[in-house]
């Protein structure tokens, strides 16, 4: 298994983890107002009309999985993650949404 | 302009499910030599019978285009159609496409993995190694392609559905 291959598999699990912790704790790292048009750094709360906050947890994820990749690069050249945690995690990341979204099916 | 590049979501959306399901059926599935002398057969064995990794590269780039066609006109469902949908109480509804854009979010951190694992020289075969993580990570994207394109039409029929 190549290093590269143990870096994606490992990007592939990390951005699912921390996409799911950035949604559940709200940490975007940009937010969009569609009704204003604008955007801000960081989480912000709603002003005129909803904010939008998936634009930011997709890059606080995208980074923070990128970065955490990038560090782990140099002990990924001897030992790394078997392939099918590059899919098990997301797959399992998916499924917990289906319990962190509940609320809209039992209303 | 709104609706041209919805249009264009949809229609980029049809030509990566139909990629991304062909792929996967060949991963999971794949074609046996000498199976499918009946008709039926053979049309199933041809569909498996693809040459999977020449769909990679269209994959991704549907994929990621799609993708950003959807986030280009999200923020006018979020206004107008979320907001709809809640004041009719909607729920359920409103739910799918929480759904459909935590699936997409997390299918696009597996799209380099995904990549890499068709990757390989021209005149070598797929490394059988990964075979099962090939057929485990397309099979999931395929779903998620397929989830996602079923909520997105039921979300932009909602007022024709649910309107009465």
């Amino acid at each position: 298994m190549t290093t590269q291959m143990r870096a994606f598999t490992l990007f592939s699990a990390l951005f699912a983890v921390v996409y799911v912790v950035c949604v559940e704790m709200n940490l975007a790292l940009v937010t969009y107002h569609p009704r204003l048009g604008q955007w801000d750094i960081g989480t912000v709360p709603a002003r005129t009309g909803p904010a939008m906050y998936w634009f930011g947890w997709l890059a606080s994820a995208g980074l923070a999985a990128a970065l955490a990749t990038l560090l782990a690069t140099p002990l990924l050249r001897r030992i790394g993650p078997p392939v099918w945690i590059g899919w098990a995690v997301p797959l399992a990341s998916m499924l917990a949404f289906f319990w962190f979204l509940r609320s809209f099916f039992l209303r | 302009m709104i609706t041209f590049l919805l249009i264009l979501h949809g229609l980029a959306a049809v030509v990566l499910l139909g990629g991304l399901t062909h792929q996967a059926v060949a991963a999971i599935w794949p074609a046996r030599k000498g199976a499918g002398k009946h008709a039926n057969a053979a049309i199933a064995n041809s569909f498996r019978a693809v040459n999977a990794r020449l769909y990679t590269n269209t994959n991704v780039v549907l994929y990621v285009v799609t993708f950003v066609l959807g986030g280009l006109i999200y923020p006018a469902y979020r206004v107008a159609v979320r907001t709809w949908i809640e004041n009719a109480r909607l729920w359920s509804i409103s739910g799918m496409f929480e759904i459909k854009e935590q699936f997409l979010a997390i299918g696009l951190g597996m799209l380099p993995l995904y990549w890499l694992l068709w990757r390989h020289q021209p005149d070598q075969p797929p490394d059988p190694q990964f075979a099962s993580a090939r057929a485990w990570v397309t099979g999931i994207l395929c779903v998620v392609v397929w989830y996602s394109f079923l909520a997105g039409h039921i979300v932009n029929n909602v007022r024709g559905l649910f309107g009465q």
